[in-house]
């Protein structure tokens, strides 16, 4: 009998030990690598190596400040931080979170107003007007400026000249045009080349949001959160548009990103209207060198929209947990104000910032041979500076799975103000 | 004449040997239970902080609302909310769907292959077990990228479907609303049949030879043979598998996410996807997404129970 109780009280024991040890081990773990009590180093999330890791690594480098900290760059997914912080932040636990964190605009909102208090406000530290209009609406909120402006999600319009040189068009005749005119061109490039003017994923409505910005129209109200669908005529036209791209049969298809770059890869379609961060991909295709040229993005066809769009895009945000002077310290000092460390983003990387003085310098007037001698990265900087400022709000992705039915049931035959309250209907309900 | 003779020996003990004997009984029935419950004492607290105490928050968080941290008591406008939300009933009918085709459908094919496989006279068993089991040690993740590639547009399926001239023009599989979902189906399927058909040869190789033996001798044929015989032996079995399954289905999510994301539109959308987007993708609102779980924790409940009604009635 004694026996066996010692041995109960050994294994209890050791239990209790194992527990103890591995909470301690943890505790320290977590303040050590994560750096949030520790301020002599700082801790950054971001998710592509190739990209925004690559350029907090640049920054590093070219940070000549007087803080006495280390940088310490964590890549994790995308998805795994949005997570990682919603998870943390509802949790009213700092603990394991960054100091620095990258956050896509179309998401921005909806941390900035879900967790109030959570992020450092940056306003006394950067100077908005050092950055693109359309960048300080997403990244701002009650008045305060959350967000430092990182990567342009200029839209553009990628072509190829080869295929419209078949079909007897220019270069010019697809700069600044209107989505119809568009469809036109794509119409008659089928024709001669057989190839497909673009792709189009029916689950990813991409298509219609960098239209509907070109009017600076988007889901939502000012207000962020009201839905704005029904009646919307910026979003009508869109819809409109999308449709006849499909009734035109110019578009092929594809249903992931995979297939979206081989599209233009194999040389299956004649233009990829996209984002600017699109390059690296279409430059994939070395023998399609020369044959490329990038011109603004078509525009909607209504008064006051213009030849200028933005998709994705994202943008620096300090948390409000110990460490945050050192963080702010550390981004003012390189992002926020280092027009060299922009150049060489643009000559290194390829990543195109918001920072408007950066705009002078020479990397940014570099010629770029795989489209034909073409000044691409002043050409995009000045159109990011024409793209409309929208709130994208707090429900882009919501909204836009309820708008995929929508414009499915649409394409099928819908009347269009039918399908819009219905959409309206939905996210109303959804979105309470 | 023996066993009165031995019952009476029996009487014939000492009244303190027989006292004795109880008593030790007892302190070793009490000793052994003590034992017992320190041997599950440390899963039951295990259990109760990890799993328990999570649902009973759960429980309460269904019943607020809020962006992220805001969380507030709404009382039941969250279960309200539920049945005017479109994306909630798009995801429960096509949960439903699955359940419906997919489980039988599962079912009777784990059947049907372990009965094959049990048959003695078959060669190369072990090669066929194998086969038809392997699906079930991939992953999730890697399984279904396959398929979302083997059902893509230029698809080895397509090509195949093409080359044959079983159709003039290729399937957008994933982009159609109804092919989407077969594709699922035929996804899931092919990953846990051999899971299932497990259970089936393990308790197929209980079922006594000499009962089949009669049968044949009585002219039943194999088909009786398998209705009459196998089917009700295994019963338990197939209670065990199809509730599993059942769960494992109403959870369905990696094979969903992975092979259409939802789509088109909201054509293959699961119940823990749409907790997931609603906890994750869109703006945050655990509140909502917690009373959409606790949809799948009611449905588990009913259908077990009906099953067990159906399939265990006389146990």
């Amino acid at each position: 009998m004694k026996k066996f109780y010692l041995m109960l009280l050994l294994v209890v024991g050791m239990v209790v030990l194992a527990a103890c040890s591995s909470g301690d081990e943890e505790a320290s773990g977590g303040s050590g690598s994560e750096g949030s009590s520790d301020l002599d180093t700082i801790t950054a999330w971001a998710w592509d190596p190739a990209f925004n890791i690559a350029a907090l690594e640049k920054a590093k480098e070219a940070y000549d400040g007087d803080g006495e900290y280390e940088v310490n760059v964590i890549e994790n997914a995308q998805d795994d931080i949005i997570q990682k912080l919603n998870t943390g932040l509802s949790s009213g636990t700092t603990n394991g979170m960054p100091n620095i964190v990258l956050i896509e605009d179309y998401r921005a909102q909806s941390f900035l107003q879900a967790y109030p208090d959570a992020f450092h406000p940056l306003t006394d530290v950067i100077s908005s007007d050092d950055f693109a209009d359309y960048k300080i609406a997403t990244t701002s909120y009650d008045g305060e400026q959350y967000g430092l402006p990182f990567d342009s999600g200029v839209a553009a319009l990628y072509v190829r000249t080869d295929y419209l040189e078949e079909a007897g068009y220019t270069v010019e005749d697809v700069t600044n045009i209107t989505w119809q005119e568009y469809i036109e061109i794509g119409k008659d490039v089928k024709e001669a080349t057989g190839k497909n003017m673009l792709t189009l994923d029916p689950n990813d409505l991409a298509q219609v949001r960098m239209m509907i910005q070109t009017n600076g129209s988007w889901y939502v109200d000012e207000d962020g959160s009201t839905p704005n669908l029904a009646g919307n005529e910026t979003l009508e036209k869109a819809f409109e548009t999308y449709k006849e791209m499909m009734d035109a049969d110019i578009a092929k298809i594809v249903s992931d990103w995979s297939q979206f770059v081989g599209a233009f890869n194999s040389g299956d379609v004649a233009s990829v209207p996209t984002g600017n961060w699109i390059t690296p991909s279409v430059k994939q295709a070395a023998d399609q060198s020369g044959n490329w040229a990038v011109v603004p993005m078509p525009r909607l066809d209504m008064d006051g929209a213009v030849n200028a769009s933005n998709l994705g895009g994202s943008s620096w945000y300090v948390l409000n947990v110990d460490g945050k002077e050192q963080a702010a310290d550390f981004l003012l000092n390189t992002f926020g104000s280092n027009p060299d460390l922009y150049q060489t983003l643009v000559k290194d990387i390829g990543a195109l910032g918001t920072y408007s003085p950066a705009a002078e310098g020479d990397a940014y007037a570099v010629e770029d041979e795989f489209f034909g001698g073409q000044q691409l990265i002043t050409d995009l900087s000045t159109w990011t500076d024409e793209i409309p400022g929208v709130n994208y709000g707090l429900h882009t992705y919501a909204i836009e799975d309820i708008l995929v039915t929508g414009m499915q049931d649409y394409l099928n035959g819908a009347e269009l103000t039918t399908v819009l309250e219905n959409v309206q209907g939905q996210a109303e309900a959804q979105l309470k | 004449m023996r066993e009165q003779s031995t019952k009476k020996g029996e009487l014939d003990l000492p009244v303190s040997l027989r006292y004795k004997e109880t008593k030790r009984q007892k302190t070793g029935v009490f000793f052994r239970r003590k034992v017992g419950w320190l041997f599950v004492i440390i899963s039951i607290i295990a259990i109760s902080i990890f799993n328990f105490y999570p649902m009973v928050q759960a429980f309460l968080l269904s019943f607020q609302s809020g962006m992220g941290a805001n969380l507030e008591y709404v009382g039941f406008d969250n279960w309200q909310r539920l049945f005017g939300d479109p994306t909630f009933i798009a995801a429960l009918t096509n949960t439903s769907i699955y359940l419906l085709i997919q489980v039988p459908l599962m079912i009777v094919l784990a059947l049907f292959f372990s009965v094959l496989l049990n048959d003695p006279k078959l060669k190369f068993k072990g090669f066929f077990r194998i086969a038809i089991f392997l699906p079930c040690v991939t992953s999730l993740v890697a399984y279904s990228v396959v398929f979302k590639y083997l059902f893509g547009i230029d698809g080895i399926i397509n090509q195949f479907l093409l080359n044959f001239g079983f159709i003039s023009q290729t399937i957008n599989f994933l982009a159609d609303p109804f092919w989407a979902k077969v594709v699922i189906i035929l996804a899931i399927t092919w990953r846990w049949t051999g899971y299932n058909m497990i259970f089936y040869l393990a308790a197929l190789q209980n079922v006594d030879k000499s009962i089949y033996e009669a049968a044949r001798i009585d002219g039943a044929n194999s088909i009786q043979q398998f209705f009459q015989i196998t089917v009700p032996m295994l019963k338990p079995i197939i209670l065990f598998t199809s509730i599993t399954s059942t769960i494992g289905t109403l959870q369905i999510f990696d094979e969903i996410v992975n092979i259409t994301n939802g789509g088109p539109g909201n054509a293959t959308i699961s119940i823990s996807q749409y907790i997931y987007n609603l906890s994750f993708e869109y703006t945050p609102d655990f509140g909502y997404a917690s009373t959409v779980s606790y949809v799948i924790v009611i449905l588990v409940v009913i259908l077990s129970i009906i099953q067990f009604r159906v399939a265990g009635e006389k146990k």
